[in-house]
């Protein structure tokens, strides 16, 4: 069963130090998870941190949504109202379009946000299991994946008094 | 190069709010929530009596309702715009000034956007304004700017919360972190189970760029559209196609004026005087010149415009304004947006923290009458001269336009006790950048620069 050891560090540069010298011992980057209270950069692949994002995406996504509900809900309602319009067009692009845009970077705004609480993995469960504290004090704390206990042992070991007590 | 204070120095000073308030803080609610009751009382009044006991009347059906809407929407742009642009443009000193923005960005929006519902006849039913298809037989009026109002004061709404929700979301996990029992849950619930992992500040960062990307067109949009309430109404100087460009100028004007004010305020009652530094108010304070310079232009053009087509209709809106009734106001806007800001920002030796924040105080209280001006003269003489007509607030107008200033303060102080008004993250962040972004220089940290 796979579980986790926590480590302390006091300074960003002792975490980088522990994180090179995990990987140096064969432990994969993907497995190492650096948690600190102001955003540090440590080499490698960061578990995920630098994989690609899709808020963009999502907010280009967004966008397009936000638009095409803008034009519905301005064409429709006045097509089905049937306003009065006094041999103006009923749907007039320079006045909607004001709406649309408007409601074009709603649903940018809405997308991207809603997709970074997804992809940041907030908002769930018992998320704080593998954290510690320590971390709003200025700490960084590490959290590496181990397959058995007897890997968590050798890494122990490898972090030696960092580990934080069970 | 200035050395990184303790972590634990950053999170007693920055924090100190939120863990203990002094006696200034409850004297300051309790004020502030007196003031704001009298507003509600006068409300209730109106609500009460009828918008009858409102100086209102034919031809002046719009006064200082609608200028408080104006003006908080204008102060609205302190924040959001002013943050996301500073992010966008990588400018380092921001760092301890954009919550503090961002927060008066929502506050001013809140109460903006009250005044066109206090404005209505029957406030009660307001929400049969709301423009979707209905049941009650109305005509949704997509063309009209109102309608366009609507729906940017809620993007912009929506938008700005959550751009100061977003960042908060690291502070919030470390109040989290420094709290037990209940305020520990509630908390906990706010910071949404964040833990500061490299992704999940990779997804923060990423985030926060692209809200900063697109919550600027929508702010511009926001007084523009605020603008267009008048500008699409023929109407003696009022039907002016500058009018869009020179209400943003002027929000972001008097927005980074009541940035300046809050900002004082802050760093005297909650100590932060090692925060928010003299070099902070000295980069506003060249920000509120360059604004001020924008504003004279801006104004010069609208007016010279009009003074040299000299239409009839028109003139008699300028000669009011200019050498009139409303002269006094509108001499004294000029005094307070150009003539004592200007000096006071543009000499060095003035521009210390007291002289910004004279200087903004003095652009607040011009920017408030412009927006007055802007309203009320052309409103009180319409083209034909026959129904001219004047304008006098009653008392429950002026207690409704005192009462919100009350209210903004109200929500101020409760914002400081419940959360920093320093981002404490990227305070210390800022040091980081700074060691590595100047590393080959000995500069100032960004995030503490020298006075």
């Amino acid at each position: 069963m796979a579980e986790k050891v926590l480590a302390i560090f006091n300074t960003a540069d002792e975490a980088r130090a522990a994180v090179a010298r995990l990987q140096s011992e064969g432990v994969p980057r993907a497995a190492i998870t650096v948690m600190s209270a102001e955003p540090i950069h440590i080499e490698g692949d960061k578990s995920g941190a630098e994989s690609r994002s899709r808020i963009g995406l999502f907010a280009v996504a967004g966008a397009i949504l936000g638009g095409a509900s803008g034009y519905l809900l301005t064409a429709l309602t006045s097509r089905s109202i049937n306003l009065v319009t006094g041999g103006m067009p009923i749907f007039t692009p320079w006045a909607f379009g004001i709406i649309i845009y408007e409601l074009t970077a709603l649903g940018a705004i809405i997308f991207a946000v809603g997709r970074m609480i997804y992809e940041a993995r907030l908002a769930r469960p018992g998320s704080l299991a593998d954290y510690d504290e320590a971390v709003a004090d200025g700490s960084v704390v590490l959290s590496v994946a181990c397959e058995d206990e007897t890997s968590a042992a050798r890494i122990e070991a490898i972090l030696g008094n960092h580990i934080r007590p069970a | 190069m200035q050395d990184r204070p303790a972590d634990a120095k950053i999170n007693a000073d920055l924090l100190r709010s939120v863990v203990k308030v002094g006696r200034g803080w409850y004297a300051t609610v309790i004020i502030s929530a007196l003031v704001f009751a009298s507003a509600i009382g006068a409300f209730g009044y109106q609500l009460y009596s009828g918008i009858g006991v409102w100086g209102i009347n034919r031809p002046v059906m719009w006064a200082l309702g609608i200028t408080n809407f104006v003006f908080w929407i204008g102060i609205s742009h302190a924040g959001t715009l002013i943050s996301a642009i500073l992010r966008v443009t990588g400018a380092e000193w921001r760092r301890p000034v954009t919550r503090c923005a961002e927060a008066i960005t929502v506050f001013a929006l809140m109460i903006g956007a009250m005044f066109p519902i206090i404005h209505l006849g029957r406030p009660l039913l307001f929400y049969w304004l709301v423009p979707y298809p209905n049941e009650r037989g109305l005509w949704p009026n997509f063309r009209s700017p109102l309608t366009w109002d609507f729906f940017a004061i809620n993007t912009y709404l929506t938008g700005s919360i959550i751009y100061l929700y977003l960042p908060l979301i690291p502070d919030l996990a470390l109040i989290r972190d420094k709290s037990r029992g209940l305020r520990r849950r509630i908390y906990g619930a706010l910071s949404l189970g964040w833990r500061g992992t490299e992704l999940q500040w990779a997804r923060l960062e990423k985030a926060v760029q692209i809200m900063a990307v697109v919550i600027i067109p929508v702010a511009v949009s926001v007084h523009t559209i605020v603008s267009w309430d008048f500008a699409m109404a023929i109407r003696p100087m009022w039907h002016s196609t500058i009018f869009g460009p020179y209400f943003v100028a002027g929000a972001i004007f008097s927005g980074i004026a009541a940035l300046i004010l809050a900002m004082a305020v802050i760093r005297r009652a909650l100590h932060l005087e090692d925060y928010l530094r003299p070099i902070h108010f000295n980069y506003l304070g060249l920000l509120l010149l360059t604004m001020s310079l924008i504003w004279f232009y801006f104004t010069f053009a609208e007016y010279l415009t009009t003074w040299y087509g000299n239409e009839p209709a028109e003139m008699a809106v300028f000669n009011s304004k200019v050498s009139g009734a409303y002269s006094p106001m509108f001499w004294t806007m000029v005094a307070c947006c150009f003539f004592i800001p200007f000096p006071i920002l543009a000499i060095k030796k003035l521009r210390t923290i007291k002289g910004t924040v004279i200087a903004s105080a003095a652009v607040v209280v011009g920017m408030w009458i412009e927006r007055f001006l802007i309203i009320v003269p052309t409103l009180a003489h319409p083209r034909l001269s026959f129904n001219w007509g004047t304008y006098r607030p009653t008392w429950v107008e002026i207690l409704l336009t005192t009462g919100p200033f009350a209210y903004f303060v109200l929500l101020y102080a409760i914002f400081v006790k419940l959360f920093p008004i320093v981002a404490v993250w990227e305070y210390k962040e800022g040091f980081a950048v700074s060691k590595r972004t100047d590393s080959a220089s000995a500069g100032e940290p960004a995030a503490a620069p020298a006075d």
